[in-house]
């Protein structure tokens, strides 16, 4: 079986989701984009990622209750499935591995 | 008010989102943005806010996002919709060969003209070297010697080469037939019978080498390199040397037994789609057609062709040309003010092999041509006509809407979308096009040794060539789809409860749509008409204008120079024929294609100063002017007896009008070597097409053998013919006697006319039969549908005539409107192509009443037949059923 590549972009869309914790959805993440990376994103690239993220099984998502806010619709909220957490962690260990490899450099922070 | 008022995101934008979404990826998309919108709207203000939005939704609009178009390709819906078409076009037969036959004339129609077309863009791109090979074109802007034109100096071949490394190489010909280029009588050397053949021209070793014409035998490269050596066709050394190689076997022409010419080698035919056509090919190594001819910048009779050096600057070279030559060579023999006018007003320019045989209308260069805008015209009548065919087809379809209308509300009622009903009345156009596409092709095959005739060319339809039917199946389905797609929107856009209630106003809808296309449809075919009516009375003012000379019962006798000094003889026993007016030797002959010599002459007096005009001088003998009956209007006749003759000139007015002697009777006129006195003024007679002006000619006593005129007074032209073929035969058995009519010859001028007109005529009656199949399939339907309106009329006391002129009345109006606008149009049209003749026909109004007439007839016999069925039926039978 092939592994699943997961993009920079969505491997960023798929940590802040995370970070999110329940209330992640498109312009929340899109806003945490702006904030926490200082990188300006369109909502359309936010939604195509998400997207994509789910289709691979990362991110499930489902809707919330309607409000009087965004004209009465309602908002879809992802959430990280197992599958999304050790695609993350993989990732991480795969570049700490590689960090590892680099002599003169160390890890800030011991995450392990 | 409006302050109160939440700002809203633009309303384009949020309906443009909403239609290509797709639906379940809507909410949250929509959602966002709304929501970005507001937060938005406090940050940056509503109009920072509004564009956002704009962008947002437009970078949205992905692949990902985008509604899926939901075509069904179930094979069986296809079957399906391809049955109920064929029930449909079964059973209503008349629409359905109407539709298909008028279709089928107008792609017949097209196909045919494509070929044409096609042939005529193909000239001289067979060529290996076809985008370096041009030719040399002069051209004068303004002064007695303005245009363009294709003749050189001889030396100026040689010129180019030396002083510009650009060349490649350059070749010169010499196809005039001064100097025997043209039609000469030949024979083997071991044979003493002659043949006349046609064809010949001098030329460069160099144009061999330029063109690269596969050589069947022989050297490619040294065929024409020594003295008298001559390279002929495929088909004439099949002819003359059958089964042989006929490389280093002589032949004699003109019976120049002094001189034979040796066969250097035998090139393939020139293809029809070449601009040059020659069969033999003598080389010009050590010819001189006069002393001192090949350093002679005076002279000017040879075609230069020129292969270029790749990756050449065409424009900049051309710059340099004209200076060059002019400083180099030209200039020796100008006075300082006519270097100054030559480069002021002359330049040299090159142009491409490919484009010569198309855009050479104004180029001087004795050959015919194609024209540009004949492919133009009839690229127009073959779009036309298919136009006119579409237009039958979306008539015909939305008239019968009233019909469909109930399957239509039926079939939306159980379910069907309209995009389903789209993809059925496509499907059922597209059955329509590909029958009639292979109806098409049918005719096209069979009519085209019909069209080979009329345009002179030969084609073939490349059935076999890779693109053919592929094009053919791409041309089906693109037609389909143009005709049908019409019908298709509108008639699947009924509603349902409308149409089921029987709202829907029986095929009276849209009848303004339909209006404009009939209107459309007899504008075209009377613009045709006209131009048809045009072509033809030009043809007969030519063929009819009083020329200055007697055209009819003149026969010409050819290749007269083989008889050498049993010339005399020979016009003396002409003479003495009963039927036999008069005899005159002259090459000299008022009709295209006869021998010309067209030079530069002054007036005696003021020959100092450099005003030179141009003209012909034509040797004529003392019999040429009796025998053509050309008038003297003032002076004399050349005398039999007077010495001074030979130093005498016959003008004619043209000229005498551009001399402007105030009495040109012994004026004194010179070409630089010869002073001659005008003794006589003739009447103005055309001599060349009548596209061009009547130019100045002066007659001069002289000899030039090739051709002998008789003038024949008898109502036995048989009789005649044969009387003088036995004169001919007594004198010179040993060759053939070749002879035409001076009107033949006359009415050959004109053949492009004849065949344009000839063509128009065709296409003409083609788009109007086709719109006339239309017209007759629309009233026949819009009588069916009134067929109850008639009946009441008929109840309540409406007279048959009457009903007539109901019924016929709609159309008329709208052949008469198609007649308002279709007359300007022509008028403007034909106005434009008479610009060509220097003499024409003024367009009367008698024209377009006869094209309206015309029309209006034919309209009131196509509708005339169903509308007086309806007067007449009794309004019984389309009452009764309610």
């Amino acid at each position: 079986m092939h592994r699943i590549h997961l993009g920079e972009f969505e491997e960023l869309v798929l940590l802040l989701v995370a970070v999110l914790h329940g209330n992640a959805y498109g312009v929340s993440v899109m806003e945490e984009i702006e904030q926490q990376t200082g990188r300006s994103v369109n909502i359309s690239a936010v939604h195509a990622a998400m997207r994509r993220l789910e289709e691979k099984g990362y991110l499930r998502s489902e809707w919330s209750e309607a409000t009087t806010q965004r004209g009465g619709r309602r908002k879809r909220l992802f959430d990280i499935t197992q599958a999304g957490r050790a695609a993350l962690e993989q990732s991480r260990d795969t570049y700490l591995k590689l960090w590892d490899q680099i002599p003169g450099f160390a890890p800030k922070t011991n995450m392990a | 008010m409006s302050a109160a008022k939440p700002p809203r995101p633009p309303r384009w934008a949020d309906r443009f989102l909403e239609w290509y979404c797709q639906p379940e990826l809507l909410e949250e998309i929509q959602g966002d943005a709304y929501e970005l919108f507001d937060v938005r709207c406090e940050g940056k203000g509503p109009k920072a806010a509004r564009r956002a939005f704009v962008w947002d939704v437009l970078r949205s609009f992905r692949l990902s996002t985008i509604r899926k178009i939901t075509i069904q390709f179930s094979p069986d819906m296809y079957k399906s919709n391809f049955k109920i078409a064929w029930r449909n076009m079964a059973k209503h037969k008349m629409y359905s060969s109407i539709k298909i036959g008028g279709f089928a004339i107008g792609i017949a129609a097209c196909l045919l003209i494509a070929l044409f077309i096609l042939d005529e863009l193909s000239y001289d791109r067979h060529y290996p070297e076809t985008g370096r090979i041009y030719r040399v074109i002069g051209e004068m802007t303004e002064g007695e010697f303005a245009g363009k034109g294709v003749d050189f100096p001889a030396p100026f071949a040689k010129a180019l080469k030396d002083e510009f490394p650009e060349f490649e190489k350059v070749a010169r010909i010499n196809p005039n037939s001064l100097f025997t280029g043209g039609g000469n009588p030949i024979r083997r050397a071991e044979s003493n019978q002659n043949t006349y053949e046609e064809g010949f021209t001098f030329a460069d070793q160099e144009l061999l080498d330029i063109l690269q014409i596969p050589m069947v035998y022989g050297d490619p490269k040294h065929a024409l390199d020594e003295p008298n050596t001559i390279v002929i066709t495929k088909r004439k050394a099949d002819k003359y040397f059958p089964n042989e190689n006929p490389v280093g076997k002589t032949i004699i022409a003109n019976n120049n037994t002094d001189k034979p010419v040796k066969i250097g080698g035998v090139i393939a035919d020139f293809p029809p789609n070449s601009h040059l056509q020659y069969d033999f090919l003598i080389t010009m190594k050590g010819v001189e057609f006069f002393p001192g001819e090949g350093n002679n910048w005076e002279a000017s009779n040879y075609h230069t062709y020129v292969l270029l050096r790749p990756g050449t600057d065409l424009a900049k070279l051309e710059q340099k040309l004209m200076p060059i030559i002019v400083d180099k060579y030209l200039g020796a023999n100008l006075s300082k003010a006519e270097v100054e006018q030559v480069k002021r007003t002359g330049r040299i320019y090159l142009q491409a092999v490919p484009d010569i045989h198309l855009h050479s209308a104004d180029i001087h260069d004795g050959m015919s041509h194609g024209d540009i805008r004949f492919v133009w015209l009839f690229g127009a009548i073959a779009a036309f006509i298919l136009l006119i065919a579409v237009i039958n087809f979306i008539n015909l379809s939305t008239a019968r809407s009233a019909n469909r209308a109930k399957e239509v509300g039926l079939r939306k009622t159980v379910g069907s979308t309209r995009g389903y009903l789209i993809a059925q009345f496509l499907s059922e156009s597209l059955l329509f096009s590909a029958f009639s596409f292979l109806l098409g092709l049918l005719l096209a095959w069979v009519l085209l040794p019909y069209f080979i005739q009329l345009s002179g060319k030969s084609l073939q339809l490349p059935w076999f060539s890779w693109w053919f039917l592929p094009s053919i199946a791409a041309s089906t389905i693109l037609v389909g789809l143009l005709a049908g797609i019409y019908p298709a929107f509108y008639l699947s856009s009924f509603k349902p409860i409308q149409v089921l209630k029987g709202k829907l106003s029986k095929g009276s809808k849209n009848s303004g749509l339909r209006s404009a296309l009939v209107v459309f449809q007899f504008t075209t075919s009377i613009v045709l008409i006209i131009g048809t009516l045009v072509v033809t009375r030009q043809m007969n003012f030519i063929l009819n204008k009083k020329l200055g000379f007697e055209k009819d019962q003149v026969l010409l006798l050819q290749g007269t120079q083989t008889l050498g000094d049993k010339l005399p003889t020979l016009k003396k026993q002409l003479q003495q024929l009963p039927a036999v007016d008069a005899v005159t030797v002259s090459d000299y002959l008022p009709i295209n294609g006869a021998k010309r010599n067209g030079t530069e002459m002054w007036d005696a007096k003021k020959e100092q100063q450099g005003n030179s005009f141009a003209s012909q001088i034509w040797q004529i003998d003392y019999d040429y002017l009796h025998t053509m009956g050309m008038k003297i209007v003032a002076g004399r006749d050349f005398t039999e007896g007077m010495r001074s003759d030979s130093q005498g000139v016959i003008i004619n007015q043209a000229l005498a009008k551009k001399l402007n002697f105030t009495q040109p009777l012994g004026e004194r006129i010179t070409n630089g070597y010869q002073k001659l006195t005008i003794i006589g003024v003739v009447e103005d007679f055309h001599f060349e097409s009548m596209r061009e002006n009547i130019e100045g000619i002066c007659l001069v006593l002289g000899n030039s053998p090739n051709m002998v005129a008789v003038k024949l007074h008898s109502d036995n032209l048989q009789k005649a013919v044969q009387d003088i073929s036995a004169t001919w035969k007594s004198i010179a058995p040993s060759q053939p006697i070749r002879y035409t009519f001076l009107d033949d010859s006359f009415a050959q001028m004109y053949n492009d006319v004849k065949r344009i007109g000839r063509i128009c005529t065709n296409f003409a009656l083609l788009a109007i039969i086709v719109a006339c199949l239309g017209l007759f399939a629309l009233s026949t339907y819009l009588a069916e549908q009134r067929s109850k309106e008639i009946g009441i009329r008929k109840v309540l006391g409406a007279s048959v005539g009457s009903i007539l002129g109901m019924l016929l009345q709609n159309f008329l109006k709208l052949v008469l409107i198609a007649l308002v606008i279709a007359a300007p149009l022509a008028w403007y049209l034909m106005q434009e192509w008479l610009k060509d003749f220097a003499y024409r026909y003024q367009i009367r109004w008698d024209v377009f009443v006869l094209a309206g007439v015309a029309v209006s007839l034919l309209a009131v016999l196509t509708i005339g037949f169903q509308a007086l069925r309806s007067a007449l039926s009794n309004p019984l039978d389309a009452l009764r059923s309610e």
